[in-house]
């Protein structure tokens, strides 16, 4: 059965990712009847955050192709009317591969288990049919208490994202969630800090002057060295005349031009920077600056990561839109958008025509008549769940580590660790988050990484389990091959503590984020692209701001929502019981009037 | 600094039409709103009460009409200390979509968050559901039960003053949901409880 939506509207939105969640916010924040759909049962598509049982539903989901929609022969047009079918093809998600390192609660010795009674939680792939023998139990160790089972149970303590990204303290999103007053609805927690990778093996980066100073790896000279060189990025920025000569050259040759040091060289273009040997001088000073414009605001670290996945983002805009009368609607396709002379007129979802001004869509909602180009920026992901941090430390930390290529065919990774204290996953474990733009697909193109940082192998040859499932052709389900690859990465270990140890993973492809529309897609319907590469989120709000100003050139972008205290609501002067009378009639004055408020 | 002792989010769920807005309002304001759409631009209400001496600040949320097609964003049972789920004693249905609604609870709220279930319209003459289903129906969930009248008033006040005794007892006896006191909120708030002097990260605006 369908829900019967009202069917007209100032602005309709499909799809509850970042961008299209915050050009709803914006809309309605200014008065606008928003309506948002998304054909998912979860807010944001390929922004969510699941937790592990949610997940599993995903990938289950995924094999399943959605049930396409209708044809233009059932739809009812009126003359001059077009009829274009919308697309899911545009945030198809591929090469999906998942695997688990560890064996079931029934092939673990009872003695192990602090959980005794096993549950009843539904056990979806791969059930334990194989056994094992003392010896092998032997082996497990330290991960002995984690199991398939147990981690399925718990599966409400693992927040896990899709596309996971991080907050510059002075960014636009943060900047965003101040100005529009929509932070209250969401928590942070800083990242505690940034790992570079030097010498063979991990160290913290500096980041704050105090950091400087205190350092011990970098001498008096270095410091002072390195702190004009920030100085001059950040006071002086990209147009400086200082950068004159390097208008058409990299930032590495920028650098080598200062006499730095290895060690503050290193620190400058991996760790502040962010840069490979391509990025521009001009790019890499502007990401110096960024960097250091957002130190000491609140942590160590110039970033923040939301508290229960980046997922949540997406949400505290609907939730304002929401609370400015934008009405919610999930498990709702939208089956095609109807164009009348060049303008979009009406979207139709179910058996509704719902009319429109402006049709906002996720990238995931797109008839491929307006689609010029897919684009190429796609996304590589790896996720894993470790027993330990990658650089223990004394407490729990929040890591970021950008992992430059180490051949001239890799792409830099980064990576991002989150611990138990962000909810991404319980007491014990670690759950480790790698990005990158693809080239073949998220397995090999992680590969180097996952390799020099975990360790990636079954703790029982008999224990892996792997389910593979794709799109399009990828790497054949077997497992031997599964296994082989692994012992083809040798060891080059002997570094002072052990890899953590993977204990579950998934590899994905997320799609481009840099679609193109055609030049005759009508100027009323609006692109919002999926997550991009960028470690921000910085793209996807400059993209909803330019979608808001291209609706509503002359309104403020999500000014500030008031707080309840401010809020004087009507009749409040008058206290007291006021029910008596026609309801209904006073329901439809309110409803008026609230709709002018703005 | 504000004049408060303690700080507790509560957090309304329940079908659309059972009086949820006007449960809160009748609590928060002391009058029965006539329609719906005065919630528009209202995100939550605050109100102060006082529980053997101490100053309570009670954050009241409301479900800004996602319930309307089962659309509510998890992050809005998020740090919640207690979840007050409506049914209207006069319409069988909402009662019948509890479970639904403790399917989701259980799935995105704090499994040590305080529950309450509430049959509310208590006036209405056309009562479809006896109080000792309702009382059943919570007692089998590990929920406190409570009938109230919005519109009379009847049992609003205690509905919220008890799920404040009861939260700050819970807080004393260090019961409660614990969330992260040391996460930064970037406008300079927090919804969480307890002090964050130690946390060692700056909260800032």
């Amino acid at each position: 059965m369908e829900d019967y939506l009202p069917n007209e509207y100032d602005v309709v939105v499909v799809g509850t990712g970042m961008t299209e969640s915050i050009v709803a916010a914006a809309a309605s924040r200014i008065g606008k009847k928003v309506l948002h759909l998304d054909s998912d049962e979860y807010y944001g598509g390929l922004w969510a955050t699941f937790n592990f049982d949610g997940l599993q539903k995903w990938i289950e989901d995924l094999k399943v192709s959605k049930s396409s929609a209708k044809d233009v022969s059932e739809v009812d047009l009126e003359l001059e009317e077009k009829f274009l079918k919308t697309s899911n093809e545009y945030s198809t998600v591929e090469n999906i591969e998942e695997t688990w390192y560890i064996s079931n609660d029934a092939d673990l010795p009872v003695v192990s288990s602090k959980d005794t009674q096993t549950d009843s939680t539904g056990d979806g792939s791969g059930s334990g049919d194989e056994k094992s023998d003392d010896d092998k139990v032997e082996k497990k160790e330290n991960v002995k208490q984690w199991s398939i089972d147990r981690i399925r149970k718990e599966y409400r303590k693992f927040n896990i994202d899709l596309a996971p990204k991080l907050l510059f303290a002075r960014g636009e999103l943060v900047e965003l969630l101040i100005s529009s007053n929509i932070a209250r609805y969401a928590e942070f927690r800083a990242v505690s800090r940034v790992a570079t990778f030097m010498d063979g093996k991990l160290t913290q980066v500096p980041c704050s002057r105090a950091d400087v100073f205190a350092n011990k790896t970098v001498s008096v000279v270095e410091k002072r060295m390195l702190m004009q060189l920030l100085t001059s990025c950040m006071e002086q920025g990209a147009d400086s005349p200082e950068f004159d000569g390097f208008r058409d050259k990299t930032f590495l040759e920028y650098l080598n031009t200062k006499n730095l040091t290895p060690i503050v060289q290193h620190y400058v273009v991996q760790a502040i920077a962010m840069a490979t040997e391509k990025t521009s001088c001009r790019d890499g000073v502007n990401r110096t600056k960024h960097f250091l414009n957002s130190l000491g605001r609140y942590g160590n670290t110039p970033f923040l990561w939301p508290m229960y996945g980046s997922g949540e983002l997406p949400q505290c805009f609907c939730r304002l839109c929401a609370v400015f009368g934008g009405v919610y609607c999930l498990k709702r396709q939208l089956d095609g958008v109807v164009i009348h002379k060049n303008k979009c007129k009406a979207i139709i979802s179910g058996k509704q025509r719902i009319s429109l001004e402006h049709l906002v869509l996720g990238q995931g909602h797109l008839p491929p008549e307006v689609v010029a180009s897919e684009g190429e920026q796609r996304i590589s992901r790896g996720i894993f769940i470790t027993d330990k941090s990658i650089m223990q430390g004394e407490k729990e930390n929040l890591t970021l580590l950008y992992y430059p290529p180490e051949q001239p065919d890799q792409e830099p990774v980064t990576l991002i660790e989150l611990g138990p204290s962000t909810n991404a996953c319980p007491q014990g474990l670690f759950m480790v988050h790698m990005t990158c733009k693809r080239t073949t697909n998220a397995k090999e193109d992680l590969a180097y990484v996952v390799n020099k940082f975990l360790k990636a192998e079954p703790l029982d040859p008999l224990a892996i389990r792997s389910s593979i499932h794709s799109h399009t052709q990828t790497v054949s389900p077997d497992k031997r091959h599964i296994q082989e690859g692994d012992q083809d990465n040798r060891e080059e270990s002997t570094e002072e503590s052990p890899k953590p140890q993977v204990l579950w993973s998934l590899y994905l492809n997320l799609p481009a984020s840099d679609i193109k529309l055609n030049e005759s897609t009508p100027s009323n319907l609006h692109l919002c692209s999926g997550p991009d590469l960028e470690l921000d989120f910085d793209f996807a709000v400059n993209q909803a701001k330019s979608i808001f100003e291209s609706m509503y050139p002359d309104k403020d972008f999500l000014p500030r929502a008031p707080d309840p205290e401010e809020i004087v609501l009507e009749g409040e002067e008058a206290p007291g019981p006021k029910f008596e009378g026609d309801t209904e009639a006073e329901e439809k004055q309110d409803v008026e009037k609230a709709e002018k408020e703005d | 600094m504000e004049d408060y002792k303690f700080l507790f989010k509560v957090v309304l769920v329940g079908n659309a039409g059972v009086g949820k807005t006007c449960l809160v309002r009748r609590f928060t304001q002391g009058l029965f709103p006539p329609g719906q759409g005065a919630t528009i631009g209202v995100d939550f209400m605050i109100k102060t009460v006082e529980v053997e001496n101490e100053k309570v600040k009670l954050q009241i949320w409301d479900t800004a009409g996602q319930e309307r097609f089962r659309s509510i964003t998890q992050s809005y049972y998020r740090s919640a200390h207690a979840l007050i789920l409506v049914y209207d004693i006069s319409c069988q249905p909402t009662f019948d979509c509890l479970p639904d609604w403790l399917r989701e609870i259980e799935e995105y709220a704090s499994n040590k968050v305080l529950r309450i279930l509430v049959g509310n319209k208590i006036d209405r003459e056309d009562r479809e559901i006896p109080t000792h289903v309702g009382e059943d129906f919570a007692q089998r969930h590990g929920m406190y039960f409570l009938e109230t009248s919005a519109k009379e008033a009847e049992n609003v006040e205690r509905l919220f003053m008890e799920i404040a005794a009861e939260l700050m007892e819970q807080a004393r006896s260090k019961e409660l949901p614990r969330y992260e006191t040391n996460t930064t909120s970037i406008n300079g708030k927090t919804t969480s409880i307890g002090d964050t002097s130690n946390c060692g990260c700056s909260r800032l605006s």
